[in-house]
Order: C-alpha cells, then sequence, then structure tokens
C-alpha cells in the first residue's frame, strides 16, 4: 500500500515483536515444557491442588458406594499415578529403556509394605523403618533385574523386563502356599508370604512420627493421604526438573537420542542405564507403599501386567520426556475411567483407540520432546509425516528457551539430515 | 525314577500338543519381526480372534438351522473362515496401525502393538462375549481317546499335532523354495536392497502379515476344538507364551520357531509333570531369561549387528 518501494514486504508488526501469547505457541513443546516448569508456574499450581479436598467436599456426589471420599479418591489415585507416571518417564522418556516389566516395581513396593506393615508375617515396622524395607526391596530388584538386563539391547531389553513382570505376577499369585519342586516341598503348610490371588489384606495405615504435630500417633484419614501423595508428587517433580538439567540427565538425553554417540563422548552407558533404571524402581516403589496403605491392602490385580499399558499411556499421552505431560496424562488417565464406571469394556476399547491413534497423529505425545516420528528414509512411506510447516516458529525459542535449548529439537521432529529423494 | 520313566513319554506328547500351538502362534512373531523388525504384541489376540472366528462357525453351523452337514465339513469350514478372517485382521492390522509407522523409532509401532492388543480384547469382551465361549466340540470330532502302549491322547490331540506339523512344513517349503519366499528372504535380509532387485516390499510385508495371521487364525481354531472352549483372554499368555518360544528358538528365524515351540511346549509339560504345576509358566519364563542371558539371539539365530 503506502509501503516504500523495496521495504521488505513480509515483515509485520506481528512477527518482528509478537505477542508472549503468540511467542509461547511459536515456542511448540519445548517451549510449553520450559513455561510448565518454571516455578512461578508449579508453586501455585501445588498450592492450589493442596486445597483440591476442600474444594470438592462441596460436590455433588453420585457414586453412593464410597460416600462423600468418591472425589477424594479420585485426587489420591491421580497424585499417586502422576509420581508412577513420572517414573516410568524416567526410564523411558529421559533414558529411553523400554521396560515393559515396570509396573512389577510397583507391586514390589505394595508388597514390600504389605509384609513388614500386616498380620501377614506379624510384622508392624514403624513408618521409617517400612519406608527403608520398601526401598531396599526396590533397589535389591531393581539390582537383579538390571544389571543382566541392561546390557542387552532395544527390544531383548523389552522382552526380559517384560519376562521380570510375568515371573513376579507368578510369584505373587502362587506363593501363598509353600513351593512344591519335584516332589519336595519348602516350607512348612501354613507358609503364606503373598497371599495369592486373594492378596493381602488389613495392611497398617501410615501412622506419622512422634515429632509430627497434632495428628501423629492416629490413622490418617484419607484426606491426608492425599496430600502426603501431593507431597511426594512434588517431590518427584523437583527432583526430575533438577536431575534433567545436570550431568546425568544430559547423559541420558545423549544415550537416548544415540547411544554410538554418546558412547564414542566417553559416556559410561551401562551405569547411567542403571542409576534411571534403579530410580524409577525406588518411585514406582514408594508410590506402591502409599497404594497399599491408602487401600489398607496388597491386591495382585493392581499390579496385573497389563496396568503398565496405562502407565504407558498416561505417559505417552503427556509426551514422552515431559514433566508436565506425565502429570496431565496421569489425571486425564485416572479420572475418566472413574467417570466410565458402568462401561468397563467400552473404557479399554476408548483407551485403546487413544493409544493407537495417538501413536499414528502425534507420536510425541501433548508435550513430548522425544524424537519418535517416522524417519523419511525411504520412498513411499509416509507424506503425512513431512517437515513441521511452522519450522519457522524455532526463531520463537530462544527467548523462552534455555541454553540447553540445542540438546532437543524444538518440534520432536526430524533431527536427521534430510533424506535422499525417492529411488 | 520308575515314575518318571513311565511317565516321561506321556508327558513327552502332551508337551508336543501344546508345543505345536506355541510353534503355529510363534511363526507369526518371527515372520514379522524377521521382516519388520517389529514386536507384534498384538498377535496373540489375532490368535483368539481366530478362535472365536471358528466358534462362531461352529455354533451356526450346528445350531443356526443346517442340520445334517458331516462334521468333517464344518470343521473344514471353521478352520478355512478362521483362517481367512484371521488373515484380514492381520492385513487390516498392518495397514492401519502398523504402516504408518513403518520408519519410526521403535518404540512407536512397540505401543501401537500394545493398544491394538487391548482394542482386540475389549472389543471382543464387549460386543462378543465376556465370557467363555464353549464349542461343542464332541459334536465334530470323536471323543475316542487314541491308545498306544503306554501313550494315549485324545483323537484331537492328533489332529493338533499333524495338522501343526503340516503347516510348518508347507509354510518352511513357501519360504525356502518359492519365488516368493526368496523375495521375502531378502526382504528380512535388507529391506532397502530388497527394493532395488524390483521387489515389491509392501506386497511381500502384506503377505507375511496374512500368513503369520492366517497360522494364529489356525490355532485358534486347533485351540478351541482341543479344549472346548474359547475366551477373550486367552491369546495374553498363550500369545505371550508362544512370543517366548520364538524368542527362545531365534526371533526372526522361521525354523528356529518351529522347534522353540515344540521345546517349549514339552519342556513346560516335563517341568508341570515333574516339577511343579503351580510354577510351569513361571519355569517358562525363568527359560527365556536364561536364554536371553547366554544366547540372547536363541537357540538358531546369528548374531545380528546392532542397527541403532
Amino acid at each position: 500500500m503506502s509501503l516504500p518501494a523495496g521495504a521488505p514486504a513480509t515483515s509485520t508488526g506481528l512477527e518482528e515483536h509478537p505477542s508472549w501469547l503468540r511467542r509461547l505457541w511459536l515456542a511448540g513443546p519445548y517451549g510449553w515444557n520450559q513455561a510448565l516448569t518454571k516455578p512461578y508456574v508449579l508453586i501455585p499450581f501445588f498450592l492450589l491442588a493442596a486445597t483440591a479436598p476442600f474444594i470438592t467436599q462441596y460436590f455433588v456426589d453420585t457414586y453412593s458406594w464410597t460416600g462423600g471420599e468418591f472425589w477424594v479418591r479420585i485426587l489420591v489415585t491421580c497424585a499417586m499415578y502422576a509420581s508412577l507416571a513420572l517414573a516410568l518417564n524416567l526410564v523411558v522418556g529421559y533414558a529411553g529403556l523400554l521396560n515393559l516389566g515396570f509396573i512389577a516395581f510397583f507391586g514390589i513396593g505394595s508388597y514390600a509394605y504389605a509384609l513388614v506393615a500386616s498380620d501377614q508375617l506379624n510384622q508392624h515396622f514403624p513408618l521409617g523403618w517400612a519406608l527403608l524395607a520398601v526401598v531396599g526391596t526396590s533397589i535389591a530388584f531393581a539390582l537383579i533385574v538390571g544389571v543382566p538386563a541392561l546390557r542387552l539391547r532395544g527390544d531383548y531389553l523389552a522382552i526380559l523386563t517384560l519376562a521380570f513382570g510375568l515371573i513376579m505376577q507368578e510369584l505373587t499369585l502362587d506363593l501363598d502356599r509353600p513351593p512344591v519342586l519335584a516332589g519336595h516341598q519348602f516350607g512348612p503348610d501354613s507358609l503364606n508370604i503373598t497371599g495369592g490371588t486373594e492378596g493381602i489384606h488389613l495392611v497398617d495405615p501410615f501412622r506419622l512420627p512422634a515429632w509430627f504435630p497434632l495428628i501423629h500417633g492416629t490413622a490418617l484419614q484419607s484426606r491426608s493421604y492425599y496430600w502426603i501423595a501431593l507431597g511426594f508428587l512434588a517431590l518427584t517433580v523437583f527432583v526430575m526438573l533438577r536431575w534433567r538439567n545436570t550431568r546425568t540427565g544430559r547423559a541420558w538425553i545423549a544415550i537416548r537420542e544415540d547411544e554410538l554417540a554418546a558412547r564414542a563422548m566417553g559416556i559410561n552407558i551401562f551405569k547411567y542405564r542403571l542409576l534411571a533404571f534403579t530410580g524409577s524402581a525406588i518411585i514406582a516403589g514408594i508410590v506402591g507403599m502409599m497404594n497399599a496403605a491408602y487401600l489398607h491392602n496388597a491386591f495382585p490385580g493392581n499390579y496385573d501386567i497389563q496396568q503398565t499399558v496405562f502407565v504407558y499411556i498416561m505417559v505417552i499421552l503427556g509426551g514422552l520426556g515431559s514433566i508436565p505431560g506425565a502429570v496431565i496424562g496421569a489425571t486425564f488417565v485416572t479420572v475418566v475411567p472413574f467417570l466410565l464406571q458402568q462401561a468397563v469394556f467400552a473404557k479399554f476399547v476408548i483407551f485403546s483407540l487413544i493409544l493407537i491413534l495417538l501413536m499414528i497423529f502425534r507420536p510425541e505425545g501433548l508435550l513430548g520432546t522425544v524424537s519418535i516420528r517416522p524417519r523419511k528414509t525411504l520412498g513411499g512411506t509416509l507424506e503425512l509425516f513431512t517437515a513441521e510447516p511452522e519450522a519457522a516458529g524455532d526463531a520463537g525459542v530462544p527467548s523462552l528457551g534455555e541454553s540447553a535449548a540445542e540438546l532437543e529439537s524444538t518440534t520432536g521432529a526430524i533431527v536427521d539430515p534430510p533424506a535422499p529423494s525417492t529411488p | 525314577m520308575d515314575y518318571f520313566l513311565h511317565n516321561f513319554p506321556q508327558q513327552f506328547l502332551n508337551g508336543l500338543e501344546t508345543g505345536s500351538l506355541y510353534a503355529l502362534i510363534a511363526l507369526g512373531y518371527t515372520l514379522v519381526y524377521g521382516i519388520l523388525e517389529m514386536l507384534n504384541f498384538a498377535h496373540g489376540d489375532v490368535f483368539m480372534v481366530g478362535g472365536f472366528l471358528g466358534a462362531g462357525v461352529a455354533l451356526l453351523l450346528i445350531h443356526g438351522g443346517v442340520a445334517g452337514l458331516p462334521p468333517v465339513l464344518i470343521v473344514l469350514l471353521m478352520m478355512l473362515i478362521a483362517m481367512g478372517g484371521a488373515g484380514l485382521l492381520g492385513i487390516g492390522i498392518e495397514r492401519f496401525a502398523y504402516r504408518p509407522l513403518r520408519n519410526a523409532n521403535r518404540l512407536a509401532p512397540l505401543i501401537t502393538a500394545v493398544g491394538v492388543s487391548l482394542f482386540l480384547e475389549s472389543v471382543v469382551a464387549w460386543r462378543v462375549s465376556p465370557a467363555p465361549v464353549a464349542i461343542p466340540s464332541d459334536a465334530l470330532v470323536p471323543a475316542r481317546v487314541v491308545t498306544v502302549g503306554v501313550l494315549s491322547t485324545p483323537v484331537m490331540g492328533l489332529i493338533l499335532v499333524l495338522v501343526s506339523i503340516g503347516l510348518m512344513v508347507a509354510l518352511d517349503r513357501f519360504i525356502f523354495a518359492t519365488q516368493f519366499g526368496s523375495a521375502m528372504r531378502a526382504t528380512a535380509q535388507d529391506r532397502e536392497a530388497a527394493t532395488f532387485m524390483g521387489i515389491d516390499v509392501d506386497r511381500v510385508i502384506v503377505v507375511t502379515f496374512l500368513i503369520g495371521s492366517a497360522l494364529a487364525g489356525m490355532a485358534g481354531v486347533l485351540f478351541g476344538l482341543r479344549f472346548a472352549t474359547v475366551n477373550f483372554f486367552m491369546g495374553y499368555l498363550l500369545g505371550i507364551k508362544a512370543f517366548t518360544a520364538a524368542v527362545i528358538g531365534g526371533i526372526g528365524n522361521i525354523r528356529g520357531a518351529m522347534f522353540g515351540g515344540l521345546l517349549l511346549g514339552v519342556i513346560e509339560s516335563l517341568a508341570g509333570g515333574f516339577i511343579s504345576t503351580t510354577f510351569q509358566n513361571t519355569i517358562a519364563f525363568l527359560l527365556l531369561v536364561v536364554v536371553l542371558m547366554v544366547r540372547p539371539q536363541g537357540l538358531f539365530g546369528q548374531p545380528v549387528q546392532d542397527r541403532a
């Protein structure tokens, strides 16, 4: 219009000084992750979440079977599964290890706590010692599985961890009676460790130690479990965030993105993998302990190997490698089944469809940063997934992202050099 | 020892029965892995759908008014329709769930496969039957027990082993003695080079899924006839066992899968008979762990270069 000739026609005021909202949009998943993990977002979020039980007590409760506890129950489950999703995110999203037996560690924590805090073995440890027992058991199992498994590559690791999960499941179901091997019975007739299909009932609730003000010594209420689970979630989020930017965190990302290059850089792959594997096992074990204490039982169905799928859906829905993503995914996957109580199988159909469609159309999930998209190596594979049209949006990153921005591609898309043209 | 000697042959025979089921299903896992290098966790559920298709045909023909059809014809129809249906299902899964992810990071197709598996199970449970469905196999196959010396087995057990072995031999010939088989082997070795040789890789992959799924469908019918019942979660444990067998034999190796299936069946049966029935499954999975530790490429596989 009235522009002088020669002025760049493409530059508009919008592009030069984009509003913060537009910059956020242009930043892509990486920028969103950055924005959502700022302290001024996280702290208000957790404070607000802590007040949630005071709000939900006014909600109309249509599920009489749980009484007024229904919404608190949802909140507790959300907080616990969010921690569990973060643990899986540590091992799959950060370190890129496909652990298909992950749920076994959740079960190990539950059973470890149930065994030291119930009448099953007539043990009633105080909270601190029980926690120690749970963490110790988790570490022991993580090392037993991890040390041999992590020397294997890719698919074999997945298969081995799957076999571990299956063995643990069989053991929890079968160890309610003394094992009989080749006609010889081990242990007395009354031997009953895991309670078989019944599980272990009447597990002790948490009792806080004496130095804790006001509520120590008494069995905790639902709400207190929610605050404990939320506190643990906050701790996990904090640890994950800090860990991500340490030498260890960068080593994980490097191994995940290119094992060979990481090895060439002198990274001890086995050590870092084992660290991620064990760390995730400890978090999962502690969540399992909270779950057993909250539900007052350790029931094998809760640690069925197929539950692994749900934790995977949580992490993938939110986006592999993303901390806010894992929390959002866990919340979604937990809340929706509660609302779909009546439709048991329809629920599974919906979730499996979500999983499949997500993998096809947005494999990196809501906020994911892991490059998981199809690579164009051969002709005729997929025209749908050519390079992102908004590649220009990368320019918006430095303003929001931090110095580590180069480590990960902004869109999670193709990092490889352009593929040769189709044959 | 006397007990052992007396029972060993019978346990061995029982093991061959389950083993040939494992082998039929394991072939599907191993074919797909050989060509696409992906673990098709939905395969066990294709087996389950095959069993349900067979059950549907049997119930329809027996109770559905087409009276007087000879049992042999009904059984043949069950097998045909189950194989065809399962094969089409396999092609469909490949087309809609796996093809879009063919060159993706390894995680993506694996998770999709788990999703497909959950989808098939829950759709069957939701729309068909959440309870086990009985198959009137007494009306279809003579319930007589064949006894030779110390060995005895129902007729259906014999049919199961014979049909499985026949199919395995046929598949082996197809892979190793026909032109299309050599195209499949070429694709397994190097997909890109196979394209340069003028092989239609997409077609090879479709046929692979067709064959693997059809075998699983047949296994479903044989299972249904042998045990007179099918249920929506039967593909889960049997699928994982078959997968174990494929890994033991060397995943990607066809003869390995056949042998691994039979071996796993026999070992499981012997373990159940002589060590502990309770820990039968645990022993099978421990065997898998041991094989992976000692020889991750399986008994028949060759060490492959990591293509990461």
